[in-house]
Protein backbone atom coordinates (compact mmCIF):
# COMPACT_ATOMS: atom_id res chain seq x y z
CA UNK A 1 0.00 0.00 0.00
CA UNK A 2 1.67 3.23 -0.98
CA UNK A 3 -0.60 5.19 1.68
CA UNK A 4 1.55 4.09 4.59
CA UNK A 5 3.59 6.66 6.53
CA UNK A 6 5.53 4.32 8.20
CA UNK A 7 5.94 0.68 7.64
CA UNK A 8 8.37 -2.32 8.44
CA UNK A 9 8.19 -5.15 5.87
CA UNK A 10 9.32 -8.49 6.69
CA UNK A 11 11.61 -7.60 9.52
CA UNK A 12 12.98 -10.01 11.89
CA UNK A 13 15.17 -9.86 15.12
CA UNK A 14 17.66 -12.15 16.26
CA UNK A 15 19.58 -12.05 19.57
CA UNK A 16 21.87 -15.50 18.95
CA UNK A 17 19.85 -18.25 18.79
CA UNK A 18 16.75 -16.47 20.19
CA UNK A 19 14.32 -14.58 17.40
CA UNK A 20 12.21 -12.23 18.95
CA UNK A 21 10.92 -10.76 15.82
CA UNK A 22 9.83 -13.50 12.44
CA UNK A 23 9.55 -11.68 9.42
CA UNK A 24 6.86 -8.86 11.02
CA UNK A 25 5.16 -6.52 8.67
CA UNK A 26 3.27 -3.29 9.36
CA UNK A 27 2.27 -0.11 8.82
CA UNK A 28 1.10 3.44 10.39
CA UNK A 29 -0.91 6.10 8.16
CA UNK A 30 -0.97 9.55 8.91
CA UNK A 31 -3.37 10.13 11.39
CA UNK A 32 -4.23 6.93 12.46
CA UNK A 33 -4.04 5.29 15.70
CA UNK A 34 -2.46 1.83 15.26
CA UNK A 35 -2.90 -0.47 18.43
CA UNK A 36 0.17 -3.13 19.11
CA UNK A 37 -0.87 -5.41 21.55
CA UNK A 38 0.64 -9.00 22.68
CA UNK A 39 1.38 -11.07 25.56
CA UNK A 40 4.76 -10.57 27.43
CA UNK A 41 7.39 -11.95 25.06
CA UNK A 42 5.41 -10.94 21.91
CA UNK A 43 7.97 -8.73 20.54
CA UNK A 44 5.94 -5.60 21.31
CA UNK A 45 9.54 -3.92 23.27
CA UNK A 46 12.19 -5.44 20.32
CA UNK A 47 9.67 -4.24 17.62
CA UNK A 48 9.10 -0.97 19.21
CA UNK A 49 13.37 -0.54 19.63
CA UNK A 50 13.60 -1.54 15.79
CA UNK A 51 11.06 1.23 14.93
CA UNK A 52 13.22 3.77 17.32
CA UNK A 53 16.29 3.26 15.65
CA UNK A 54 17.48 1.56 19.23
CA UNK A 55 17.91 -1.68 18.00
CA UNK A 56 19.00 -2.43 13.85
CA UNK A 57 16.52 -5.36 12.71
CA UNK A 58 18.60 -8.23 11.35
CA UNK A 59 16.90 -8.57 8.37
CA UNK A 60 13.61 -6.68 6.60
CA UNK A 61 12.66 -3.28 5.42
CA UNK A 62 11.93 0.18 7.23
CA UNK A 63 10.04 2.42 5.00
CA UNK A 64 8.89 6.00 5.70
CA UNK A 65 7.39 8.05 3.29
CA UNK A 66 7.59 5.07 1.22
CA UNK A 67 11.55 5.54 1.07
CA UNK A 68 13.46 2.82 2.78
CA UNK A 69 15.21 4.04 6.05
CA UNK A 70 18.01 2.63 7.73
CA UNK A 71 18.34 4.11 11.57
CA UNK A 72 22.06 3.64 12.77
CA UNK A 73 20.74 5.02 15.90
CA UNK A 74 17.95 6.55 17.88
CA UNK A 75 19.60 9.89 16.84
CA UNK A 76 18.83 8.77 13.16
CA UNK A 77 14.83 7.99 13.70
CA UNK A 78 13.97 11.75 15.78
CA UNK A 79 16.13 13.71 13.35
CA UNK A 80 13.55 11.91 10.56
CA UNK A 81 10.64 12.79 12.68
CA UNK A 82 10.13 9.90 14.90
CA UNK A 83 9.65 9.97 18.91
CA UNK A 84 9.08 7.47 20.90
CA UNK A 85 7.97 7.27 24.51
CA UNK A 86 10.16 4.14 26.22
CA UNK A 87 8.26 1.60 28.84
CA UNK A 88 11.41 2.14 30.64
CA UNK A 89 11.65 5.55 32.14
CA UNK A 90 13.16 7.97 29.24
CA UNK A 91 13.21 11.10 31.47
CA UNK A 92 16.79 12.10 33.65
CA UNK A 93 14.65 12.03 36.77
CA UNK A 94 17.82 14.81 38.48
CA UNK A 95 17.30 17.11 35.63
CA UNK A 96 14.77 19.59 35.37
CA UNK A 97 11.37 19.67 33.42
CA UNK A 98 13.02 22.28 31.11
CA UNK A 99 15.74 19.99 30.35
CA UNK A 100 14.07 17.04 29.96
CA UNK A 101 11.62 18.34 27.17
CA UNK A 102 15.36 19.86 25.23
CA UNK A 103 17.57 16.92 26.13
CA UNK A 104 19.58 16.16 22.60
CA UNK A 105 17.85 19.37 20.87
CA UNK A 106 19.50 22.10 23.82
CA UNK A 107 18.94 25.66 22.34
CA UNK A 108 21.92 27.24 22.70
CA UNK A 109 22.95 31.08 23.82
CA UNK A 110 22.95 33.25 20.81
CA UNK A 111 26.21 34.43 19.60
CA UNK A 112 29.86 33.90 20.69
CA UNK A 113 28.29 32.01 24.52
CA UNK A 114 26.19 29.62 22.27
CA UNK A 115 29.27 28.47 19.98
CA UNK A 116 31.31 28.11 23.25
CA UNK A 117 28.73 25.67 24.41
CA UNK A 118 26.42 27.39 26.44
CA UNK A 119 22.67 26.88 27.29
CA UNK A 120 19.82 29.41 26.76
CA UNK A 121 17.96 28.13 29.69
CA UNK A 122 15.26 30.46 30.14
CA UNK A 123 14.00 30.55 26.72
CA UNK A 124 14.26 26.39 26.77
CA UNK A 125 12.03 26.67 30.34
CA UNK A 126 9.45 29.39 28.86
CA UNK A 127 9.71 26.93 25.56
CA UNK A 128 8.91 23.43 27.63
CA UNK A 129 6.22 25.29 29.35
CA UNK A 130 4.33 26.74 26.16
CA UNK A 131 5.29 23.39 24.53
CA UNK A 132 4.01 21.33 26.90
CA UNK A 133 0.36 23.51 27.68
CA UNK A 134 -0.64 23.26 23.64
CA UNK A 135 -0.23 19.91 23.83
CA UNK A 136 -2.66 20.09 26.88
CA UNK A 137 -0.70 18.46 29.52
CA UNK A 138 -0.04 21.31 32.79
CA UNK A 139 2.67 20.53 34.69
CA UNK A 140 3.72 22.43 37.26
CA UNK A 141 7.06 24.53 36.24
CA UNK A 142 9.67 23.85 33.97
CA UNK A 143 12.73 24.14 36.25
CA UNK A 144 11.53 21.22 39.00
CA UNK A 145 13.38 18.17 38.22
CA UNK A 146 11.27 15.26 37.56
CA UNK A 147 12.09 13.21 40.80
CA UNK A 148 9.32 16.32 42.23
CA UNK A 149 7.17 15.11 40.08
CA UNK A 150 3.99 12.86 40.69
CA UNK A 151 3.97 9.13 38.27
CA UNK A 152 1.07 10.89 36.60
CA UNK A 153 2.75 14.17 36.04
CA UNK A 154 6.38 12.57 34.67
CA UNK A 155 4.70 10.61 32.22
CA UNK A 156 2.61 13.43 31.22
CA UNK A 157 6.44 15.13 30.14
CA UNK A 158 7.46 12.61 28.58
CA UNK A 159 4.49 12.41 26.54
CA UNK A 160 4.11 15.75 26.06
CA UNK A 161 7.57 15.55 25.14
CA UNK A 162 7.33 13.38 22.59
CA UNK A 163 4.29 14.72 20.90
CA UNK A 164 5.37 18.48 20.54
CA UNK A 165 8.98 17.23 19.44
CA UNK A 166 6.93 14.59 16.79
CA UNK A 167 6.97 15.50 12.80
CA UNK A 168 5.51 12.28 11.72
CA UNK A 169 5.07 9.66 13.39
CA UNK A 170 5.06 8.88 17.83
CA UNK A 171 5.49 5.60 19.07
CA UNK A 172 3.88 5.00 22.80
CA UNK A 173 5.10 1.95 25.09
CA UNK A 174 2.72 1.25 27.77
CA UNK A 175 2.05 4.96 28.04
CA UNK A 176 -0.84 4.06 30.58
CA UNK A 177 1.18 2.09 32.95
CA UNK A 178 0.83 3.14 36.57
CA UNK A 179 -1.69 6.29 35.96
CA UNK A 180 -4.66 6.37 37.58
CA UNK A 181 -8.34 6.41 35.38
CA UNK A 182 -8.65 10.44 34.93
CA UNK A 183 -4.52 10.86 33.91
CA UNK A 184 -4.73 7.63 31.30
CA UNK A 185 -7.76 9.48 30.46
CA UNK A 186 -5.77 12.45 29.28
CA UNK A 187 -3.13 10.15 27.58
CA UNK A 188 -5.91 8.96 25.51
CA UNK A 189 -6.81 12.42 24.73
CA UNK A 190 -3.62 13.54 24.13
CA UNK A 191 -2.92 10.85 21.57
CA UNK A 192 -6.34 11.74 20.14
CA UNK A 193 -4.89 15.15 19.40
CA UNK A 194 -1.62 14.28 17.84
CA UNK A 195 -3.92 11.98 15.49
CA UNK A 196 -5.89 14.92 14.59
CA UNK A 197 -2.87 16.73 14.12
CA UNK A 198 -1.95 14.45 10.68
CA UNK A 199 0.55 12.17 13.41
CA UNK A 200 0.88 8.54 12.65
CA UNK A 201 0.57 7.03 15.92
CA UNK A 202 1.67 3.73 17.52
CA UNK A 203 0.16 2.38 20.52
CA UNK A 204 1.64 -0.55 22.82
CA UNK A 205 -0.43 -1.25 25.69
CA UNK A 206 -1.92 -4.10 27.46
CA UNK A 207 -4.75 -1.85 28.51
CA UNK A 208 -7.09 -3.72 26.21
CA UNK A 209 -9.98 -1.50 27.21
CA UNK A 210 -7.74 1.61 26.26
CA UNK A 211 -7.23 -0.09 22.74
CA UNK A 212 -10.39 -0.77 21.88
CA UNK A 213 -11.33 2.93 23.04
CA UNK A 214 -8.73 4.58 20.91
CA UNK A 215 -7.16 2.97 17.89
CA UNK A 216 -8.72 2.67 14.35
CA UNK A 217 -6.86 -0.41 13.67
CA UNK A 218 -5.07 -3.50 16.43
CA UNK A 219 -1.96 -5.34 15.39
CA UNK A 220 -1.47 -8.55 17.22
CA UNK A 221 1.95 -9.73 17.78
CA UNK A 222 2.09 -13.12 19.34
CA UNK A 223 5.66 -14.97 19.79
CA UNK A 224 7.50 -12.71 17.61
CA UNK A 225 5.16 -12.78 14.63
CA UNK A 226 1.93 -11.00 13.75
CA UNK A 227 -1.21 -12.67 14.02
CA UNK A 228 -3.71 -10.64 13.12
CA UNK A 229 -3.61 -7.20 11.34
CA UNK A 230 -7.36 -5.48 11.10
CA UNK A 231 -9.62 -2.34 12.20
CA UNK A 232 -10.43 -1.75 15.87
CA UNK A 233 -14.21 -1.96 14.94
CA UNK A 234 -14.05 -5.98 14.11
CA UNK A 235 -12.92 -6.74 17.79
CA UNK A 236 -14.35 -6.80 21.38
CA UNK A 237 -12.52 -7.40 24.31
CA UNK A 238 -13.02 -11.23 24.34
CA UNK A 239 -12.22 -11.90 20.67
CA UNK A 240 -9.02 -9.15 20.99
CA UNK A 241 -7.85 -11.44 24.47
CA UNK A 242 -8.36 -14.48 22.82
CA UNK A 243 -5.88 -13.28 19.64
CA UNK A 244 -3.58 -12.21 22.04
CA UNK A 245 -3.61 -15.62 23.51
CA UNK A 246 -4.00 -17.85 20.83
CA UNK A 247 -7.52 -19.27 22.15
CA UNK A 248 -9.08 -17.87 18.84
CA UNK A 249 -7.45 -19.40 15.96
CA UNK A 250 -5.54 -17.21 13.31
CA UNK B 1 3.29 24.87 52.03
CA UNK B 2 3.85 28.81 51.58
CA UNK B 3 0.36 28.86 52.78
CA UNK B 4 0.32 26.89 55.88
CA UNK B 5 3.75 28.87 56.86
CA UNK B 6 2.79 31.77 59.13
CA UNK B 7 1.41 34.87 57.01
CA UNK B 8 4.20 37.42 57.29
CA UNK B 9 7.35 36.38 55.40
CA UNK B 10 7.03 33.31 53.41
CA UNK B 11 9.34 34.20 50.74
CA UNK B 12 12.11 34.67 53.38
CA UNK B 13 11.28 31.36 55.11
CA UNK B 14 11.27 29.31 52.28
CA UNK B 15 14.72 31.06 51.13
CA UNK B 16 15.82 30.77 54.79
CA UNK B 17 14.90 26.77 54.21
CA UNK B 18 16.66 26.52 51.18
CA UNK B 19 20.08 27.90 52.19
CA UNK B 20 20.05 25.55 55.24
CA UNK B 21 19.57 22.32 52.90
CA UNK B 22 21.73 23.58 50.53
CA UNK B 23 25.05 21.60 50.96
CA UNK B 24 27.50 24.03 49.84
CA UNK B 25 26.05 26.49 52.38
CA UNK B 26 26.58 24.25 55.25
CA UNK B 27 30.02 22.86 54.30
CA UNK B 28 30.69 26.56 54.33
CA UNK B 29 29.64 27.36 58.03
CA UNK B 30 31.63 23.89 59.25
CA UNK B 31 34.49 25.16 57.33
CA UNK B 32 34.37 29.05 59.28
CA UNK B 33 33.38 27.15 62.26
CA UNK B 34 36.85 24.72 61.71
CA UNK B 35 38.93 28.07 60.74
CA UNK B 36 37.30 29.87 64.16
CA UNK B 37 38.37 25.98 65.79
CA UNK B 38 41.66 26.19 65.11
CA UNK B 39 42.28 29.43 65.59
CA UNK B 40 41.12 28.78 69.08
CA UNK B 41 43.79 26.22 69.60
CA UNK B 42 46.70 28.23 67.99
CA UNK B 43 46.50 31.67 67.04
CA UNK B 44 49.41 31.45 64.29
CA UNK B 45 46.88 29.55 62.68
CA UNK B 46 44.83 32.29 61.46
CA UNK B 47 47.96 33.87 59.42
CA UNK B 48 48.50 34.62 55.13
CA UNK B 49 51.15 32.11 55.74
CA UNK B 50 48.76 29.52 56.71
CA UNK B 51 46.29 30.45 54.58
CA UNK B 52 48.70 30.02 51.61
CA UNK B 53 49.86 26.63 52.50
CA UNK B 54 46.40 25.48 52.74
CA UNK B 55 45.75 27.06 49.23
CA UNK B 56 48.84 25.59 47.88
CA UNK B 57 46.95 21.81 49.28
CA UNK B 58 44.35 23.19 47.68
CA UNK B 59 45.26 23.66 44.07
CA UNK B 60 46.30 20.42 43.29
CA UNK B 61 43.49 18.73 44.94
CA UNK B 62 40.98 20.88 43.15
CA UNK B 63 42.00 19.92 40.00
CA UNK B 64 41.75 16.44 40.22
CA UNK B 65 38.71 16.96 42.70
CA UNK B 66 37.07 18.96 39.87
CA UNK B 67 37.79 16.20 37.47
CA UNK B 68 36.50 14.04 39.85
CA UNK B 69 33.08 15.63 40.04
CA UNK B 70 31.92 15.34 36.35
CA UNK B 71 32.88 11.82 36.33
CA UNK B 72 30.85 11.12 39.23
CA UNK B 73 28.16 13.27 38.19
CA UNK B 74 27.77 11.18 34.91
CA UNK B 75 27.94 7.99 37.22
CA UNK B 76 31.31 6.88 36.75
CA UNK B 77 34.41 7.16 39.07
CA UNK B 78 38.16 8.00 37.86
CA UNK B 79 40.58 6.01 40.06
CA UNK B 80 43.24 6.94 37.77
CA UNK B 81 43.51 10.88 38.90
CA UNK B 82 46.42 10.40 40.97
CA UNK B 83 48.54 8.07 39.00
CA UNK B 84 47.83 10.72 36.33
CA UNK B 85 49.54 13.23 38.57
CA UNK B 86 52.44 11.73 39.29
CA UNK B 87 52.82 10.20 36.07
CA UNK B 88 52.50 13.25 33.94
CA UNK B 89 55.08 15.75 36.20
CA UNK B 90 57.89 12.41 36.29
CA UNK B 91 57.78 12.72 32.25
CA UNK B 92 57.80 16.61 32.27
CA UNK B 93 60.25 16.70 34.64
CA UNK B 94 62.23 14.67 32.10
CA UNK B 95 61.56 16.44 29.58
CA UNK B 96 62.24 19.47 31.50
CA UNK B 97 65.66 18.65 32.86
CA UNK B 98 66.70 17.70 29.50
CA UNK B 99 66.11 20.96 27.98
CA UNK B 100 67.74 22.95 31.09
CA UNK B 101 70.83 20.74 30.42
CA UNK B 102 70.97 21.71 26.78
CA UNK B 103 70.96 25.32 27.62
CA UNK B 104 66.74 26.18 26.93
CA UNK B 105 65.66 29.06 28.69
CA UNK B 106 63.34 28.43 31.53
CA UNK B 107 60.17 30.38 30.20
CA UNK B 108 60.41 27.81 27.07
CA UNK B 109 61.20 24.67 29.01
CA UNK B 110 58.45 25.31 31.77
CA UNK B 111 55.62 25.91 28.92
CA UNK B 112 56.86 22.55 27.52
CA UNK B 113 56.59 21.08 30.66
CA UNK B 114 53.43 22.21 31.26
CA UNK B 115 52.37 20.73 27.23
CA UNK B 116 54.08 17.21 27.93
CA UNK B 117 51.67 17.02 31.16
CA UNK B 118 48.17 18.23 29.25
CA UNK B 119 49.67 15.49 26.79
CA UNK B 120 50.07 12.74 29.18
CA UNK B 121 46.85 13.48 30.98
CA UNK B 122 44.63 13.47 27.68
CA UNK B 123 46.48 10.44 26.01
CA UNK B 124 45.41 8.32 30.22
CA UNK B 125 42.12 10.12 29.87
CA UNK B 126 41.49 8.66 26.20
CA UNK B 127 42.96 5.14 27.33
CA UNK B 128 40.24 5.00 30.43
CA UNK B 129 37.51 5.98 27.32
CA UNK B 130 38.24 3.84 25.10
CA UNK B 131 38.58 1.07 28.03
CA UNK B 132 35.57 2.02 28.73
CA UNK B 133 33.31 2.22 25.58
CA UNK B 134 35.00 -0.48 23.43
CA UNK B 135 36.57 -3.10 26.25
CA UNK B 136 33.31 -2.56 28.04
CA UNK B 137 35.08 -2.59 31.24
CA UNK B 138 33.22 -0.31 34.01
CA UNK B 139 34.71 2.86 34.56
CA UNK B 140 35.99 1.12 38.44
CA UNK B 141 37.97 -1.06 36.60
CA UNK B 142 39.13 0.79 33.17
CA UNK B 143 40.64 3.39 35.77
CA UNK B 144 41.94 0.83 38.63
CA UNK B 145 43.96 -0.54 35.19
CA UNK B 146 45.07 2.69 34.29
CA UNK B 147 45.90 3.53 38.20
CA UNK B 148 48.18 0.51 38.39
CA UNK B 149 49.88 0.91 34.94
CA UNK B 150 50.20 4.80 35.59
CA UNK B 151 52.22 4.40 39.07
CA UNK B 152 54.40 1.21 37.93
CA UNK B 153 55.24 3.40 34.76
CA UNK B 154 56.50 6.24 37.25
CA UNK B 155 58.64 3.90 39.44
CA UNK B 156 60.34 1.92 36.41
CA UNK B 157 61.01 5.53 34.77
CA UNK B 158 62.59 7.15 37.72
CA UNK B 159 63.56 4.34 39.58
CA UNK B 160 61.61 5.68 42.78
CA UNK B 161 63.48 8.89 43.43
CA UNK B 162 62.29 12.34 42.48
CA UNK B 163 63.65 13.76 38.73
CA UNK B 164 64.71 17.70 39.45
CA UNK B 165 67.27 19.26 37.59
CA UNK B 166 64.81 21.60 35.85
CA UNK B 167 64.58 25.35 35.54
CA UNK B 168 65.55 26.40 39.23
CA UNK B 169 62.67 29.82 38.46
CA UNK B 170 60.09 26.79 38.98
CA UNK B 171 59.93 26.78 42.34
CA UNK B 172 59.66 30.70 42.21
CA UNK B 173 56.54 31.03 40.43
CA UNK B 174 54.83 29.00 43.54
CA UNK B 175 55.36 32.02 46.29
CA UNK B 176 52.51 33.69 46.70
CA UNK B 177 52.45 37.03 45.82
CA UNK B 178 48.63 38.63 45.79
CA UNK B 179 47.94 37.50 50.01
CA UNK B 180 47.98 34.04 50.13
CA UNK B 181 47.47 33.11 46.54
CA UNK B 182 50.09 32.17 44.38
CA UNK B 183 49.94 32.26 40.50
CA UNK B 184 49.32 28.69 40.18
CA UNK B 185 46.71 29.12 42.52
CA UNK B 186 45.00 31.58 40.43
CA UNK B 187 45.11 29.53 37.58
CA UNK B 188 43.49 26.64 39.14
CA UNK B 189 40.71 29.24 40.82
CA UNK B 190 40.26 30.45 36.80
CA UNK B 191 39.78 26.56 35.74
CA UNK B 192 37.64 26.15 38.40
CA UNK B 193 35.14 28.93 37.50
CA UNK B 194 35.10 27.91 33.44
CA UNK B 195 34.76 24.13 34.78
CA UNK B 196 31.72 25.61 37.05
CA UNK B 197 30.28 27.20 33.79
CA UNK B 198 31.00 24.26 31.63
CA UNK B 199 29.51 21.99 34.28
CA UNK B 200 26.36 24.32 35.24
CA UNK B 201 25.19 26.60 32.46
CA UNK B 202 26.70 24.33 29.45
CA UNK B 203 25.71 21.68 27.05
CA UNK B 204 28.99 19.73 27.96
CA UNK B 205 27.19 19.72 31.73
CA UNK B 206 23.86 19.44 30.84
CA UNK B 207 25.07 15.70 29.30
CA UNK B 208 27.37 14.66 31.88
CA UNK B 209 23.91 15.25 34.54
CA UNK B 210 21.79 13.41 31.67
CA UNK B 211 23.75 10.37 30.93
CA UNK B 212 24.81 10.12 34.70
CA UNK B 213 20.56 10.45 35.85
CA UNK B 214 19.73 8.13 33.23
CA UNK B 215 22.11 6.39 30.28
CA UNK B 216 19.31 4.67 28.49
CA UNK B 217 17.27 7.81 28.04
CA UNK B 218 20.58 10.19 26.83
CA UNK B 219 20.97 7.67 24.68
CA UNK B 220 17.17 7.54 23.41
CA UNK B 221 17.30 11.23 22.93
CA UNK B 222 20.11 10.77 20.49
CA UNK B 223 22.99 11.81 22.21
CA UNK B 224 26.28 10.01 21.66
CA UNK B 225 26.73 8.32 24.90
CA UNK B 226 30.88 7.01 23.94
CA UNK B 227 31.41 10.91 22.58
CA UNK B 228 30.23 12.00 26.19
CA UNK B 229 32.51 9.46 28.32
CA UNK B 230 35.29 10.18 25.94
CA UNK B 231 35.18 14.25 26.75
CA UNK B 232 34.44 13.74 30.66
CA UNK B 233 37.57 11.35 31.03
CA UNK B 234 40.34 13.14 28.50
CA UNK B 235 38.67 16.43 31.23
CA UNK B 236 39.74 14.50 33.82
CA UNK B 237 42.95 13.22 32.39
CA UNK B 238 43.88 16.83 31.24
CA UNK B 239 43.31 18.84 35.21
CA UNK B 240 45.13 15.82 36.76
CA UNK B 241 48.12 16.47 34.32
CA UNK B 242 47.54 20.09 35.54
CA UNK B 243 48.16 18.64 39.05
CA UNK B 244 51.20 17.06 38.59
CA UNK B 245 52.49 20.34 36.89
CA UNK B 246 51.56 22.46 39.83
CA UNK B 247 53.03 19.61 42.04
CA UNK B 248 56.00 20.22 40.46
CA UNK B 249 56.31 23.73 40.53
CA UNK B 250 55.74 23.62 44.09
CA UNK B 251 58.41 20.66 44.63
CA UNK B 252 60.83 21.91 41.97
CA UNK B 253 61.14 18.16 41.00
CA UNK B 254 58.37 15.05 39.29
CA UNK B 255 58.57 12.42 41.98
CA UNK B 256 56.22 9.01 41.40
CA UNK B 257 54.65 9.09 44.73
CA UNK B 258 53.49 12.21 43.98
CA UNK B 259 50.01 11.32 43.30
CA UNK B 260 49.56 8.79 45.11
CA UNK B 261 46.54 8.05 47.67
CA UNK B 262 45.36 11.69 45.61
CA UNK B 263 42.47 9.90 43.94
CA UNK B 264 40.64 9.03 48.35
CA UNK B 265 41.02 12.34 48.63
CA UNK B 266 39.33 13.66 45.56
CA UNK B 267 36.41 11.45 45.67
CA UNK B 268 36.29 12.82 49.96
CA UNK B 269 35.88 16.34 48.29
CA UNK B 270 33.40 15.36 45.93
CA UNK B 271 31.67 13.02 48.32
CA UNK B 272 31.67 15.55 51.19
CA UNK B 273 30.46 18.09 48.49
CA UNK B 274 26.89 16.44 48.23
CA UNK B 275 27.78 14.27 45.09
CA UNK B 276 26.41 10.87 44.88
CA UNK B 277 28.43 7.84 43.16
CA UNK B 278 25.09 7.03 41.80
CA UNK B 279 25.11 9.96 39.11
CA UNK B 280 23.15 12.69 38.04
CA UNK B 281 23.98 14.48 41.74
CA UNK B 282 26.61 17.01 42.71
CA UNK B 283 27.54 20.86 42.52
CA UNK B 284 30.77 22.02 42.24
CA UNK B 285 31.47 24.47 44.61
CA UNK B 286 30.15 21.90 46.79
CA UNK B 287 33.72 19.80 45.76
CA UNK B 288 35.04 23.36 45.98
CA UNK B 289 34.29 23.28 49.96
CA UNK B 290 35.06 19.66 50.36
CA UNK B 291 38.39 19.94 49.13
CA UNK B 292 38.63 23.29 51.06
CA UNK B 293 37.37 21.88 54.58
CA UNK B 294 40.29 18.64 53.47
CA UNK B 295 42.82 20.65 53.31
CA UNK B 296 42.01 23.19 56.17
CA UNK B 297 41.90 19.64 58.52
CA UNK B 298 45.48 18.73 57.35
CA UNK B 299 47.09 22.03 58.45
CA UNK B 300 45.05 22.77 61.47
CA UNK B 301 45.70 19.63 62.79
CA UNK B 302 49.38 20.04 62.55
CA UNK B 303 49.09 23.35 63.60
CA UNK B 304 47.34 22.37 67.12
CA UNK B 305 50.20 19.68 66.84
CA UNK B 306 47.78 16.44 66.51
CA UNK B 307 49.41 14.06 64.94
CA UNK B 308 48.71 14.18 60.89
CA UNK B 309 47.15 10.38 60.69
CA UNK B 310 44.40 12.16 62.84
CA UNK B 311 43.37 13.53 59.60
CA UNK B 312 42.05 10.34 58.45
CA UNK B 313 40.24 9.99 61.27
CA UNK B 314 38.24 13.12 60.97
CA UNK B 315 37.78 12.44 57.03
CA UNK B 316 36.27 9.43 57.72
CA UNK B 317 33.68 11.25 60.31
CA UNK B 318 33.22 14.09 57.83
CA UNK B 319 32.59 11.49 54.84
CA UNK B 320 30.33 9.59 57.02
CA UNK B 321 28.39 13.07 58.30
CA UNK B 322 27.83 14.25 54.32
CA UNK B 323 26.69 10.74 53.23
CA UNK B 324 24.20 9.79 56.21
CA UNK B 325 22.75 13.73 55.91
CA UNK B 326 21.88 13.28 51.99
CA UNK B 327 20.56 10.06 52.83
CA UNK B 328 18.17 11.72 55.65
CA UNK B 329 17.12 14.51 53.46
CA UNK B 330 16.35 12.40 50.34
CA UNK B 331 14.49 10.41 53.12
CA UNK B 332 12.57 13.08 53.82
CA UNK B 333 11.38 14.20 50.36
CA UNK B 334 9.87 10.95 49.74
CA UNK B 335 7.78 10.72 53.01
CA UNK B 336 6.43 14.23 52.07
Amino acid sequence: MTDALYEVRNISKNYGAVTALDNVSMKVRAGEIVGLVGDNGAGKSTLVKCLSGVHQPSSGEILLDGQERHWRSPHDAIQAGIETLYQESGLAPQLSVGANVFLGREEMKPGILGKLGFLAQKSMDARAHADLERVGIAVPSSNRSIAQLSGGQRQAVAIGRAVAWASKIIILDEPTNHLGARQAGEVLHVMRAARDQGLGVIFISHTLPHVLEVTDRIVVLRLGRVVKDAPTSTFDQESLLGTITGLIAD
Amino acid sequence: MAASAPAAHPKTASRLRELVSNQTFVLFLVWIAMVVFFTAANHIFFSSDVAGNILADWGPLMLVATAETFVIISGGIDLSVGAITGLSGVVAAFAMQDMTTAGQGATLTLIVGLLVCIGVGLLVGLINALLINYARLVPFIATLVTLGAGEGLSIVFTGGAPIGGGPPQAISLSVPWLGPFSTPVLVVVAITIVCWLYLHKAKFGRYTYAFGSNSFATRAAGISTKKQITKIYMLSGLLSGLAGMFFYLRLGSGAPTTGAGLELDAIAAVVIGGAALSGGVGRLSGTIMGALILTTVTSGLIIIGVAPNWKQVVVAVLIALAVSIQALRRGEGKAS
